[in-house]
């Protein structure tokens, strides 16, 4: 059976509980089928909220505290934004690892372009799993990289809405989306 | 009705959540972490839409901008109330009455744009919390402090962020966002400008109350440069509006010493991450 651990396993700048947060994450690896071990490393010295998959055999998450953090109760977890944030993640884990999925760039080569295509499709599926997931933010995120127009706003809704993609499903989005900024330029 | 109304008791639904400036001011992880901020983004934090958490970035600013709406729409009217209306030092004249009634008819309809601003963006009302600065500052029993704490100092900080926010919708192609920026600019560089005539009218005979009054507003200049969130160089997330708060009031001495301060908060909040 999957393990998870999270790290620090004691607080000290943040009010964060270790095995409030690994709940969370064995839920997740169970809903998305995924059947290996995760470790959580929270940067509680920060409080920004970048969050980075560092390592994925073994799958290891490196995330600073303002990820998890509570936006209405300063240094307080937030088990939603925890499940937002590792759903998102563990569904592009998923796909990672999924041989018919294809063979992406690693994160630090993705374009904003693609990194938010594989967004929308992965948070998408969270929504499915029944989380509770912020369409119309996602879709600002995804106009702002692919565009404030139809275009933009119907390949986010295929996306959305999606089961069963490769990488080149969302390259190809990526590409629809480009020539529709480029003729609106033009 | 009572006069001075304080700041917990400010009416707000169940979707809000107040977040004490003790504990926002006392976060031991300082504004950009113990370290400093992080390694590599020393040199340019700019909010522009190339970073890739910048809508985020954009939403979280946004939804303070809108509760900073709504006090400055319960300041301006408390403003408007809690002074007899006479031109003495504890009195408020009825023309400046007219302003703030003016202001708070353009402060109601800043919260009608940015509650549709934030459906746009993805933001839920009240997602995030709620500090009380604002008000606080309009809670001074002299309305020459509340005009240089508020107008001046926390409208003055609006001019810089909508312009910010401004070029950010031009870049990113949200023309809603571009718009909406724009609107409420035009409008804050009015509410400076009417704190920057009216402290002069009301102190042009009384030195020392302008040297409180600008004391005050150098107080919270610097409280809302925490951690260098404003500034002249790409390091502040947020640019100082030269241009429209010259057009505001402001002298180019006003303007520079405005500078220094955020330069101060920044050298500062670099300090006590390297303390950390």
């Amino acid at each position: 059976m999957a393990s998870v651990t999270v790290t620090p396993d004691e607080w000290q700048y943040v009010a964060f509980d270790s095995a409030r947060i690994a709940a969370v994450a064995e839920k997740l690896l169970g809903e998305t089928g995924l059947d290996v071990d995760l470790k959580i490393e929270v940067d509680e010295t920060t409080p920004l909220g970048r969050v980075s998959m560092t390592s994925l055999q073994p799958l290891v998450v490196a995330v600073e505290s303002g990820a998890f953090e509570d936006a209405k109760r300063p240094r307080q977890l937030s088990e939603v934004a925890v499940a937002d944030v590792l759903g998102r993640l563990l569904h592009r884990c998923r796909d990672r690892l999924d041989p018919a999925f294809g063979e992406p760039p690693p994160d630090a080569a993705l374009t904003l372009q693609q990194s938010t295509a594989w967004d929308a499709y992965a948070v998408g599926r969270c929504a499915r799993l029944g989380y509770p997931v912020q369409r119309q933010r996602r879709l600002y995120h995804f106009r702002n990289r692919h565009g404030f127009n139809d275009v933009a706003d119907q390949a986010f809704a295929r996306l959305w809405e999606a089961q069963g993609l490769t990488w080149a499903d969302l390259e190809a989005v990526c590409q629809e989306t480009d020539a529709a900024r480029s003729a609106s330029v033009g | 009705m009572r006069k001075l109304f304080p700041p917990d008791l400010l009416a707000r639904d169940g979707r809000f959540t107040r977040v004490n400036n003790a504990d926002r001011f006392n976060d031991p992880r300082g504004a950009r972490g113990v370290a400093g901020g992080r390694p590599g983004k020393k040199g340019n934090n700019r909010l522009t839409p190339d970073l890739p958490e910048a809508p985020d970035a954009a939403r979280t600013l946004m939804h303070g901008i809108f509760v900073g709406e709504i006090q400055a729409l319960e300041g301006a009217g408390r403003t408007c109330w809690d002074f007899e209306t006479g031109k003495g030092s504890d009195e408020a004249p009825f023309e400046l009455k007219l302003d703030m009634a003016r202001q708070c008819w353009d402060e109601a309809r800043h919260c009608e744009i940015s509650v549709k601003l934030s459906d746009w963006m993805g933001t839920e009302l009240g997602e995030f919390g709620e500090s009380a600065f604002l008000y606080e500052a309009a809670c001074n029993p002299d309305p020459v402090l509340r005009l240089t704490g508020v107008n001046r100092a926390l409208e003055g900080l609006a001019i810089d962020v909508f312009t910010t926010m401004k070029d950010f919708g031009d870049i990113a192609g949200d023309p809603v966002l571009e718009f909406c920026e724009d609107w409420m600019l035009a409008d804050e560089v009015t509410h400076v400008k009417m704190g920057s005539d009216w402290l002069r009218r009301l102190t042009a005979d009384d030195p020392e109350r302008r040297a409180n009054a600008l004391e005050f507003q150098r107080v919270v200049d610097k409280l809302f440069s925490f951690g260098g969130l404003r500034g002249e160089t790409d390091e502040n997330p947020i640019k100082l509006a030269r241009r429209f708060r010259e057009l505001a009031g402001f002298t180019d001495v006003e303007i520079d010493d405005i500078s220094n301060v955020s330069e101060e908060a920044t050298r500062e909040a670099a300090a006590t991450g390297a303390r950390g």
